[in-house]
């Protein structure tokens, strides 16, 4: 269906589609459409919802493709990760924080007790740890370490310095480590 | 150059346990850095567990056919189901598939059973038969099963 637009960069694609052009929107959903879910399924911890946002975001591009500006943005990517990063945030506002298990909170009095947890347990703890951190710090993490984007790149996205975004990842992560330690043990990480 | 314990730290939060992905200019430092000391070898392990944790982080991929669900919700939609009343009205005749003078008949009938049904109505306001005059009735039924009887 797409065919005649995949060779198209993600600039071109976006001029075909301030155009009226439904292929070249199709062709740009199919290009980016895994990796958005990513960095929303991150900041959501729920599949349906990373799916919502995500749909949202291309939905919402091709009814006013305009709001892409070719000589503000240079990248498509980076502008549309901030598009999606704040639809995320903005349903995060209304929802509950997610909940340690009640198991795990009681283990937190007996700091350095190295606990067999299975894999789901580590899952929801590391999850639950995350959702503590800072917003920045969270969106930082999510960037670099889980996504893959260079320091330039998330510092785009965030809107700060590259120094600043290194800064942020040195504190989730310490943060992080010391609660892990916490958690699970000294000699489980 | 050289690295030492402090910014091989600071590199390895920032940068990550694989110390073959670090930026160039700072690689062959911290690559060096590490073959000379067991203090920093350790610091590495350390973070390879810890980043091995960080992994165990849940994801659940995306439904596969979540491309194409956006791409169909961004075509034109066809004509939208009418759910008012009036809607539900005005396509009755397509449902039934009713021509338009069978339409016009039916209406012209239903107005003017209206019309009737108001008239009696209003012709016997009280909707009901007065004492007087069912007593008058009555009066007559009897006179006249007498007769017969």
């Amino acid at each position: 269906m797409d065919a005649g637009f995949s060779h198209l960069d993600d600039e071109s694609l976006i001029r075909q589609i301030q155009k009226g052009s439904h292929e070249a929107f199709s062709a740009l959903v199919n290009r980016h459409s895994n990796r958005f879910y990513g960095i929303a399924y991150r900041l959501l911890f729920n599949k349906g919802d990373a799916e919502d946002v995500v749909q949202e975001a291309f939905l919402k591009l091709w009814d006013r493709p305009q709001l892409w500006n070719s000589s503000k943005q240079a990248k498509f990517t980076t502008w549309f990760y901030k598009v999606v990063i704040n639809l995320c945030l903005d349903l995060n506002k209304k929802r509950k924080p997610l909940e340690l298990p009640e198991e795990m909170e009681l283990v937190d009095n007996n700091p350095g007790q190295d606990l067999l947890l299975d894999t789901h347990q580590k899952q929801a703890l590391v999850d639950s740890l995350i959702q503590e951190l800072p917003e920045r710090q969270q969106l930082a993490l999510n960037l670099c370490f889980y996504e893959g984007s260079s320091n330039e790149q998330a510092a785009e996205i965030i809107g700060v310095r590259v120094k600043a975004v290194q800064s942020l990842i040195m504190r989730a992560k310490t943060t992080l480590k010391d609660k892990v330690k916490r958690y699970l043990g000294g000699g489980s990480i | 150059m050289t690295m030492n314990l402090r910014q091989f730290k600071e590199n390895l939060l920032v940068y990550g346990a694989d110390v073959h992905t670090w930026p160039q200019d700072i690689r062959r430092t911290g690559l060096k850095a590490l073959e000379n000391s067991a203090e920093l070898r350790a610091l590495l392990a350390d973070e390879e567990r810890f980043e091995l944790v960080l992994k165990t982080r849940k994801y659940e991929e995306p439904s596969s056919d979540l491309a194409e669900r956006i791409i169909s919700a961004s075509q034109p939609r066809t004509k939208k189901v009418r759910r008012s009343l009036g809607g539900f009205f005005s396509e009755l005749p397509w449902e039934f598939s009713l021509s338009k003078r069978a339409v016009t008949a039916v209406c012209v009938s239903l107005v003017l059973v209206l019309i009737i049904g108001f008239a009696i109505g209003f012709s016997n306001p009280m909707g009901s038969v007065s004492t007087e005059q069912y007593q008058t009735n009555l009066q007559e039924l009897l006179y006249y099963e007498g007769e017969v009887l």
